[in-house]
């Protein structure tokens, strides 16, 4: 049987080309495990409050962007704590994938040229300790939610399935910075200008829907953030089911995000022991 | 014909040096794809076929720069051969570093886990030897320490014992044989020989001759990247020392050797006084500032600066370098000097010969490499040892019984009391 798998995945190699890594990445998954488990247990125990660090600081941000468009400039959306609290840990996701990403390969220096191994782990895994720490946050967003009078529904049984669309996208996000961080130093430098950039472009403290219908249309395409948070909002939020073709669409993009990065980081990735 | 464990055919690795260190996005949006930094290759691996056969020890030797380490990492799957062709067949484990990647917040059993996968260990099989893992490295009582409490003893140990409870096929090994105090070498060497036995392959590569001849049956020479001889460990080991006498090389008649690529070459190495005046000789105990006199044709960053001392016999004594003393060096371009200063000369009275090297950040491209080219005499001053070569600074305490035995018929040392 195994011998088998491995005529398979042979020849698989040789015919398709992001098969290998994909495999690769399966291979690896108790290496990926044991890093997120790491990245968890050295946060959490350095600070007894480690989690309330993944929260604090969405926390704070709505309490600001509340205070701004309820009195200063009411947007009249109703409840507009949960709102943008939904948005903000979503945000918090990708924004610690990308300034994190970038650091992934250059700061594991050490190991990339001492061992072995899958080296899609270490971005990826960085996704994925990222993510456990956003659906951890999700727990307070929805108990706020509750206690506000947002009644979510069965339709959270959906969360976990977008939640992994997501970590799909951000996984090729995380591998292409990790990738280009190596070969030009200076993104590291304009990673942060590009973050706050994005979050203004990307519909954390509005909703999509208050731009136009073409535009709203250009954002869902562009900024694949955009439909995450859209649906995360529409699960819990306003408790509507989100459009098959749309979750499709995400779906699609993400996987176009990750065989981009995938692609870009195994093209590379034989290089990287001499480079970093 | 034998089982075949690890096979290279014509395999050459170049690197590039780049000279300007760091390619930036800037630089690259400034200057296109054409790429006008100058740039210079360099074979590290020139050429080596090479069969290990399963089951055989393998010893692979050859100077600083030689390309050892490149070869190791090329059959560890660190490095991509530039040309030819590099098979393993099983489970390769490298221990270039003993506890790569060891975090030091989590504790010992943490760590255990995480080393263990990066070896390509299964959750299931680190659990189910665990406990043997902690035995081996005698770490029973510290296993749910925080690994930062650990000593570094501890910590290779640790690093050890996982390594061997990987299981690999062919175990890869860069100088790590050498951890821990005596019975921890004497018990790696016993494994070696068990894993050995058991029909495994090893490859091991060190700066100890006698470690290579006592374990590995077979060897490689690597000399300038190619292979100078292969066969018989013992015969290989025979003809590497004879070259490294001084008229053996027969290159560029007897005498000190030099080698390097040159980007910065030493220009002077004198041993000098306060005022920075060369001194004839050293003195056991007092301070001693050695300076280095370098040219730099180019900027260079991060390189390291390395000395060593050998006792006349060709001993090598100590091999510091501005890197492993924690003094990094940002960078040198045109003239300058380093000094290196030992507060207190741990050497005794005689004729030490020194090392002086210039290498790239990671110690391994020799820019300008003085091999055993300078003397250095010490004398004897305040401090009157006059056994072996070193001083170690040691102090005897005389520790009297309390109560005077009244009855004892002689008085032997003499008493401080009363």
């Amino acid at each position: 049987m195994s011998l088998l798998l491995d005529a398979l995945d042979t020849q698989l190699r040789a015919r398709a080309p992001l098969i290998a890594p994909v495999s690769d990445l399966w291979r690896s998954r108790e290496l990926l495990r044991s890093f997120v488990a790491r990245d968890l247990k050295a946060r959490y125990r350095n600070s007894t409050l480690g989690f309330l660090w993944s929260f604090g600081n969405p926390l704070l941000l709505t309490v600001v962007f509340t205070i701004v468009f309820t009195t200063l400039l009411p947007q009249n959306v109703p409840n507009y704590h949960v709102f943008v609290l939904i948005g903000l840990v979503t945000w918090n996701w990708f924004a610690a994938t990308v300034s994190g990403g970038v650091h992934s390969v250059t700061g594991a220096s050490h190991l990339i040229r001492k061992v072995a191994f899958t080296r899609e782990t270490l971005p990826v895994s960085l996704v994925l300790s990222s993510g456990v720490h956003m659906v951890l946050a999700f727990i307070p967003v929805l108990l706020i939610a509750v206690g506000s009078g947002v009644r979510p529904s069965g339709l959270l049984l959906l969360f976990p399935l977008v939640v992994a669309i997501q970590a799909v996208f951000l996984s090729g996000v995380a591998l292409l910075l990790a990738c280009a961080n190596v070969y030009f130093r200076d993104i590291e430098s304009i990673v942060d200008v590009a973050l706050l950039a994005c979050f203004f472009l990307t519909p954390v403290f509005y909703a999509v829907e208050s731009l136009t219908t073409e535009n709203t249309r250009l954002m869902y395409i562009l900024n694949p953030m955009a439909s995450f948070i859209s649906t995360y909002r529409l699960l819990i939020y306003h408790d509507a089911p989100p459009a098959p073709e749309f979750i499709l669409r995400m779906a699609v993009q993400s996987l176009l995000m990750f065989a981009i990065g995938l692609a870009v980081f195994r093209w590379r990735s034989g290089d990287l022991a001499e480079v970093v | 014909m034998t089982d075949v464990a690890v096979s290279l055919r014509a395999v050459s690795k170049r690197f590039t040096l780049r000279h300007e260190g760091q390619s930036t996005l800037r630089d690259f949006v400034l200057r296109g794809f054409r790429n006008p930094r100058t740039r210079e290759a360099f074979w590290a691996v020139r050429d080596v076929d090479l069969e290990i056969p399963r089951g055989v020890p393998y010893g692979i030797i050859g100077a600083n720069g030689s390309g050892k380490s490149t070869l190791l990492k090329l059959i560890a799957g660190i490095l991509r051969p530039t040309t030819g062709t590099v098979r393993t067949r099983g489970r390769v484990a490298a221990l270039l570093e003993l506890g790569a990647g060891f975090h030091p917040d989590l504790s010992g059993r943490e760590n255990i886990h995480l080393n263990g996968s990066l070896l390509g260990m299964d959750r299931r099989s680190i659990a189910r030897q665990l406990e043997s893992i902690v035995a081996f490295a005698e770490l029973e009582r510290f296993v749910d320490m925080p690994l930062r409490h650990f000593s570094s003893g501890m910590t290779v140990r640790l690093g050890f014992a996982i390594a061997i409870h990987a299981q690999p096929d062919i175990l890869i090994a860069d100088e790590v044989l050498s951890v821990g105090d005596e019975s921890f070498q004497r018990r790696c060497i016993d494994w070696v020989h068990q894993y050995v036995a058991d029909g495994h392959s090893l490859i091991l590569v060190s700066h100890s001759l006698s470690l290579i001849e006592a374990v590995c049956r077979q060897a490689i020479w690597m000399r300038g990247g190619r292979v100078a001889a292969s066969g018989d460990a013992a015969a290989v080991i025979d003809r590497y020392h004879r070259s490294s006498l001084p008229q053996g090389e027969g290159g560029d008649s007897a005498g000190p050797r030099r080698w390097g690529t040159g980007e910065a070459v030493i220009t002077s190495v004198r041993p000098i006084d306060d005022e920075g005046e060369t001194i004839e000789h050293a003195v056991t105990g007092e301070s001693l500032r050695i300076r280095i006199g370098y040219l730099a044709s180019r900027r260079v960053e991060s390189p390291q600066f390395g000395l060593a001392l050998h006792a006349s016999d060709g001993t090598h004594l100590a091999g510091p370098n501005s890197d492993l003393c924690n003094a990094p060096i940002a960078e040198i371009d045109g003239v300058g000097s380093v000094d290196v200063v030992f507060p207190r000369l741990p050497l005794l009275a005689g004729l030490y010969r020194l090392t002086v090297a210039i290498y790239d950040r990671h110690a391994t491209v020799a820019y300008d490499h003085h091999d055993r080219a300078y003397e250095l005499r010490v004398e004897n001053g305040a401090i009157r040892e006059i056994y072996g070569s070193v001083w170690l600074g040691a102090m005897w305490e005389h520790r009297p019984a309390r109560r005077r035995v009244q009855s004892h018929p002689m008085r032997t040392a003499p008493s401080s009391g009363s």
